[in-house]
């Protein structure tokens, strides 16, 4: 740790004092007089700073991001070697225990018969036979082979014990046990081992264990440890002055720092960017991947996914629990986000729009300036302040109506309590975007009217609002989007049942809720049911994208014609 | 009614053979504050009518301004106040019971950019009889755009293609389109503010040409900062300086003899 505080430090210095030398040197080689330099003198510190500090930080961030784990491979790799003798003994007592292969015969054998019950099951399903029946079977097996896992487990401990109880009381007896210890480990506990390791080692944290093999990981992590960062330390601070060597001597009136400066913050910024965008496009792979893992576990029936009718993503995962199979028909989530969709754009989409009118055409400038802020504000309001509100209040108020009007299964969660407070939450989205586009309406269009002797309303209804409608188009698909994409309102507001109905008194459930429903709690991240989820938010991002897509489009050329 | 004629009520100076023609708008003692801030002070001036009045002047002087007390647009500006009479046929423009939204269907108005709106040609010209219900059925809404649009010149040019759009024109027939829009609701005034400074040579004479035939009908006030123009088209010109009228009097004798310094100075392109 001090090492590399002091590398960090002495590279401060290193391109300050570059910083200072490439200035110097600037004004000399212009005999002191700025403008016979082809930039500034700071440029030519700016060039000399990046070439001293640049290489050399880049370096230490490396180490940074990789030093330690490549330190843990050599020292246990190191370890492992030594282990060789102790590894080769325990597999071959493994080979020769008829106990042991006896285990492992039973597993082979009822992972076949698994599949072949699998594979019956889906064919059951497919043409409407007793797939109850093979889930059930399937269920028996999957509990027998996790008992003979066990069973194996528990041989396996007892033979590597005893192997390892052979090897002798010495430093590279206890060196070849902890090799062989971790090389047995699954890769959660190598982890673990490994941190313990390093805790004893450098005072990294507290260690959960501290056993004789621990201690020794610990003192062979050490001399790897330390090499590695006196060189990093050493590589980084001769990087750093060869630097400013080389760049010293590039130094000449007519040489371009300024260029070669632009140069290097164009390619910080570029990164930057890069990142951002790398990021998204990994988020949009992972989501294909993983619903094409679904749809493979589906067998490709992405047909019955998209406009099948029934969805209950229930599968059996305990022997004891006999739920149904899967069924993966997505359109009562579909039909359900288009209602509550539907509901939220009923009530947004006026109120914004009148809202944004008055704002834009008719209050004065001084109500406007307090006015607007004010009904952004609503869009800062937490979503899940919302979903309270409209679980608590909303609800309960509205089956109480419903109720008083004679309708008698009024429950609280409903697709218009939902519906109605997603509305007041998108109004806001609603009406800055249509300001912003009333706003673009050229004032001559507006002084028009008025000429010909329209009033305002006149001049806003035919005049106004024809001329701002495709940007009004464009908020409001904007809008759509967001209320498609909106999540927390819908888990607390509108219940989960799957109904396929378009009652807005009754519970639905969307997309987003499902997704949520899938991933939370104790999940199988590879059942078919966790990676519906993934189909499910894929095809979300999907119409999201259309839908701003469209939306951008309409704007922009809205904006165009206006220009 | 004739002018009196006010030759010694500074600081305005008045031609003597403005008396000759029969007034259509009348303004007394115009001010315009925009804020605090005088823009307008003291207009006095009567336009004849079946006529053109030229404003002219160096830019910012007020010319716009003077234009929008006309028909109160300057209503519709949150800032600016106006003081003064304005009279049209001895009517009282600027008082409080007068609807100015009345006022301007007497009043049509052109402005500096052709601004027609989002909508079919045929729908910008019916756009003032539809609002101030000045056709009863389909047929008399025709021939109100018909003629409107022969009167502007542009009938030739648009009859087979009324229900495009006004904005598909080009710049100079977008122009006429608006007049035609102005002349529908049947005006007894137009104003034009710069109504050819957006459009090339060509399509300039055209505007010129129709401004000269509509003077038959209308009393036209146009701003112009074009002194060829003024003096192509106007039979009366005043002249403008730092929200002061400073000159008034026929065309041919303000160009040729003018009686203020400020107004020989502008039109020989000394200050501008
Ligand atoms: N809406 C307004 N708010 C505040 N001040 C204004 C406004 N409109 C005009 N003014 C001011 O009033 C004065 C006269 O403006 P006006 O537009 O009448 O000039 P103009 O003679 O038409 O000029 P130009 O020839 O450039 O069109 C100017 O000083 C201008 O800054
Ligand atoms: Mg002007």
């Amino acid at each position: 740790m001090q090492s590399s505080l002091f590398a960090v430090l002495a590279l401060l210095v290193l391109t300050a004092v570059g910083f200072l030398i490439g200035r110097r040197r600037a004004v000399a080689a212009g005999s002191g007089r700025a403008s016979r330099l082809h930039s500034l003198p700071n440029y030519y510190g700016y060039y000399l700073a990046l070439w001293t500090g640049l290489p050399a930080f880049v370096l230490l961030a490396l180490y940074g991001l990789f030093g330690a784990s490549l330190v843990n491979t050599l020292a246990l790799g190191e370890l492992e070697r030594e282990a060789a003798p102790l590894i080769r003994e325990y597999e071959a007592q493994l080979a020769r225990d008829d106990q042991y292969q006896a285990l492992a015969e039973e597993t082979q054998q009822i992972e076949a018969e698994a599949l072949s019950a699998r594979n019956e099951m889906f064919r059951a399903e497919r043409e409407g036979g007793d797939a109850e029946r093979y889930l059930r079977a399937l269920g028996a097996l999957t509990a027998q082979r996790n008992e003979i896992a066990a069973e194996r487990q528990v041989r396996r401990d007892q033979v590597a014990s005893s192997v390892a109880a052979r090897a002798p009381r010495t430093i590279p007896g206890v060196r070849a046990r902890a090799g062989f210890e971790y090389w047995r480990a699954p890769s959660e506990r190598r982890e673990l081992f490994i941190a313990d390791a390093r805790a004893l080692a450098f005072n990294e944290g507290l260690a959960s264990r501290n056993t004789e093999e621990i201690r020794a990981a610990a003192l062979a992590l050490r001399p790897w440890e330390d090499l590695f960062r006196w060189s990093a330390a050493g590589v980084a601070l001769a990087l750093s002055v060869a630097g400013l060597a080389y760049a010293r001597t590039r130094i000449r009136a007519s040489f371009r720092a300024r260029d070669r400066v632009e140069g290097v913050v164009g390619l910080a910024l570029m990164m930057t960017s890069a990142i951002a965008i790398l990021t998204t496009l990994g988020i949009v792979f992972s989501l294909l991947f993983e619903s094409i893992r679904f749809f493979a576990s589906i067998d490709w029936r992405i047909h019955e996914f998209l406009f099948g009718l029934h969805w209950s993503p229930q599968i059996a995962i305990r022997a004891d629990q006999v739920g149904q199979s899967g069924a993966f028909g997505a359109v009562p989530l579909f039909a359900g986000t288009a209602l509550i969709t539907l509901i939220a754009m009923l009530v947004a989409a006026p109120i914004g729009l009148m809202a944004a009118i008055y704002l834009s055409e008719y209050a004065s400038p001084r109500l406007r300036a307090w006015a607007k802020p004010a009904l952004e504000i609503l869009a800062g309001v937490p979503t899940v302040v919302y979903g309270f509100f409209a679980l608590l209040t909303v609800g309960p108020f509205l089956r109480q109506f419903a109720m008083m009007l004679g309708y008698e299964d009024a429950v609280t969660q409903s697709a218009l309590s939902a519906g109605l407070v997603m509305g007041v939450m998108i109004i806001p989205f609603v009406s800055s975007l249509s300001d912003d586009v009333i706003n673009a309406v050229p004032q001559t269009l507006r002084d028009g009217s008025y000429a010909m002797g329209a009033t305002k309303s006149e001049t806003v209804r035919h005049v106004v609002f024809p001329a701002a409608l495709p940007g009004i188009v464009g908020a409001l698909l904007l809008a759509v989007s967001r209320a498609v994409g909106e999540t927390m309102i819908v888990v607390m507001a509108a219940g989960q049942g799957a109904n396929l109905t378009a009652n807005p008194l009754e519970s639905v459930t969307t997309i987003t809720v499902q997704i949520v429903m899938l991933l939370t709690g104790d999940q199988e991240f590879d059942s078919p049911k966790t990676l519906s989820a993934f189909a499910l938010g894929l095809v979300l991002f999907v119409m999201t994208l259309i839908l701003n897509i469209i939306a951008l489009r309409v704007v922009q050329r809205f904006r165009e014609r206006y220009e | 009614m004739t002018l009196d004629f006010p030759i010694d009520n500074p600081p305005t100076r008045y031609h003597p053979l403005t008396t000759q023609l029969p007034i259509k708008v009348a303004t007394e003692d115009v001010s315009v504050r925009y804020g605090g801030k005088l823009a307008l002070e003291d207009v006095t001036l009567e336009i004849p009518d079946r006529a053109v009045t030229a404003c002219i002047g160096p830019s910012g002087c007020g010319k716009s301004t003077f234009l929008r007390c006309v028909n109160r647009m300057n209503d519709t500006i949150d800032t600016a106040r106006v003081s003064g009479s304005i009279r049209i046929d001895s009517e009282e423009v600027n008082g409080r019971d007068v609807d100015p939204v009345v006022l301007r269907a007497r009043v049509g108005m052109v402005f500096q950019k052709p601004n027609p709106f989002p909508k079919s040609i045929y729908e910008n010209v019916a756009y003032g009889p539809r609002i101030h219900g000045l056709a009863e059925t389909k047929a008399e809404l025709d021939h109100i755009v018909e003629t409107s649009l022969i009167k502007a010149g542009l009938w030739a040019e648009v009859a087979d293609r009324l229900h495009h759009p006004g904005t598909s024109l080009s710049g100079g027939q977008q122009q006429r389109l608006v007049i035609a829009r102005a002349i529908a609701v049947n005006p007894e005034v137009i104003l034009m503010d710069e109504p050819c400074s957006a459009l090339d040579p060509i399509a300039t004479a055209r505007i010129e040409e129709l401004i000269d035939e509509m003077r038959e009908n209308y009393s036209l006030i146009i701003v112009t900062h074009s002194m060829a123009q003024a003096a192509r088209v106007s039979q009366m010109t005043a002249f403008f300086h730092l929200g002061k009228l400073v000159e008034y009097g026929p065309t041919e004798e303000i160009f040729t003899n003018p009686l203020d310094q400020r107004t020989q100075d502008y039109i020989t392109g000394r200050f501008g």
